[in-house]
């Protein structure tokens, strides 16, 4: 089947997962004939390399797109870096959450981040959405954190308000990002390095390293 | 080595699928083989941006496809740009192009940029929520003899009247086009602008008619040429 053979393909060139989501409900009239969305996700623990690789594996699946005789629009990694371009003004209509819950990769989790299973927060996105009738994942509807809540208690910034995501609820509050961004604007002044992410590395599911799904008492492995 | 036809084909087929490597790929061919690089911009990409505006106005192409075909023309413009000839077509010049202030709605300014870019202006580009004396100012720094007035919104556009009025009172030759969903043909009368277009389509629709325009020019002064 097609579906297949592009996973297959995005696989073969390094791809950590594929998914793909019917994104149907996410849509804004613009861009509401590209109804399929294809997430790709690479462990950032690979390498530094991780948006160009990312930007190639995009690349692949325009080339399989366009061969096929479908429409695209890419969403790039670091969406929201990338200006000057036509196209760059519609990044902000569509989000990598969207494509990785609907394509079954994930949740969002109490941290604002996307959570995979194997692989936590540890992943960086991007997206592809097309018009090709590609068959849809299972997607994922809420939240598997449960009773854990060790990036709510450890975000340095007190961002994480605590709240669990699902898609019924979708305009609930999941993080106070100006209090994110103050903490980080303050922390690149004291040694220019604006990350902070806590809250990626205290998850169990990020510290899991993809390799046994998480079944132990989460507080066995606080810090 | 390809042959011309071959080049404009892919510089076409790169815009109309919008494929930024293939348009980089026919335009740095184009240099190779010694085509000219206005003949590559206007038989090749803009002939790609022609059918572009057809399959929008079929409504087999979007908002999305359009803004990545034009990024796609650039893409192969960007290369050809500093190979073109001036051309004798009786237009050039420069353009002074912004949104204006309290507007951050850019998309049919940029695809009106495109338009200048291609014909060969000088683009000063304000960006958005542009302060409105700062259209004055760059008019009079640059000695443009146009300037494009964009805005989205009702709310914006009321500042539009006032750039007008400051611009023509210095200098009434400078042309002024104004742009975006709330304006209108009575708006731009009342105000005394030359001209205007409705939105991005419009936009589009309108920057490519003027472009076959110029296209068009071209090929009558070369047939000239070789009377």
């Amino acid at each position: 089947m097609e579906t297949a053979s592009l996973k297959e393909l995005l696989s073969a060139h390094g791809a950590t997962l594929v998914g793909v989501g019917d994104v149907t409900q996410a849509l804004t009239s613009e861009i509401i004939h590209l109804n399929r969305a294809v997430a790709i996700a690479l462990n950032r623990g690979l390498g530094e390399d991780t948006s160009e690789r990312l930007i190639r594996l995009q690349g692949l699946t325009e080339s399989w797109l366009r061969e096929r005789g479908y429409r695209y629009l890419s969403i790039p990694p670091d969406s929201d870096r990338r200006r000057g371009k036509f196209v760059s003004r519609l990044y902000k209509l569509f989000s990598h959450k969207t494509a990785a819950t609907c394509s079954g990769l994930g949740w969002v989790g109490k941290n604002g981040l996307v959570i995979n299973a194997l692989y936590g927060s540890k992943l960086s996105w991007a997206s592809v959405l097309t018009n090709a009738p590609l068959i849809a994942d299972k997607p994922v509807g809420s939240s598997n954190c449960g009773n854990c809540d060790l990036c709510v208690r450890y975000c340095p910034s007190g961002a994480l308000t605590g709240r669990e995501w699902s898609i019924e609820e979708p305009y609930i509050e999941i993080v106070k990002y100006d209090r994110c961004r103050v903490l980080k604007r303050s922390r690149r002044l004291l040694d220019d390095r604006p990350n902070c992410g806590l809250c990626i590395t205290i998850c169990p599911y990020s510290r899991n390293g993809g390799k046994v799904n998480v079944n132990r008492r989460v507080e066995d492995m606080a810090i | 080595m390809p042959t011309r036809e071959e080049v404009l084909e892919k510089l076409k087929n790169g815009v109309i699928q919008y494929d930024e490597d293939a348009c980089k790929e026919g335009a740095n061919e184009a240099i190779a083989i010694g085509l000219d690089a206005n003949e590559a911009i206007f038989e090749g990409l803009v002939a790609g941006m022609e059918e572009v505006g057809r399959l929008f106005e079929a409504q087999e192409y979007f908002v999305p496809e359009i803004l990545m075909c034009a990024d796609a023309l650039y893409a192969g413009l960007d290369i050809l740009k500093p190979h073109c000839k001036q051309m004798d077509l009786g237009v050039k010049g420069a353009v002074v192009i912004g949104t204006v202030e309290g507007d951050v709605h850019d998309i049919g300014k940029n695809l009106v940029k495109m338009m200048f870019d291609v014909a060969g202006f000088t683009v000063y580009d304000l960006g958005r929520d542009v302060p409105l004396d700062q259209f004055v100012e760059e008019q009079l720094r640059t000695d443009s003899e146009l300037v494009c007035l964009s805005a989205m919104m009702t709310t914006s556009m009321i500042g539009m009247p006032k750039v007008i009025e400051k611009i023509k009172a210095r200098n009434p030759n400078v042309m002024i086009m104004i742009g975006g969903a709330p304006t209108s043909k009575e708006l731009a009368d009342k105000w005394g602008a030359d001209g205007y277009a409705e939105d991005a389509s419009n936009a589009l629709k309108e920057a490519i008619k003027m472009v076959t325009f110029l296209k068009n020019l071209r090929a009558e002064k070369e047939a000239e040429k070789k009377v």
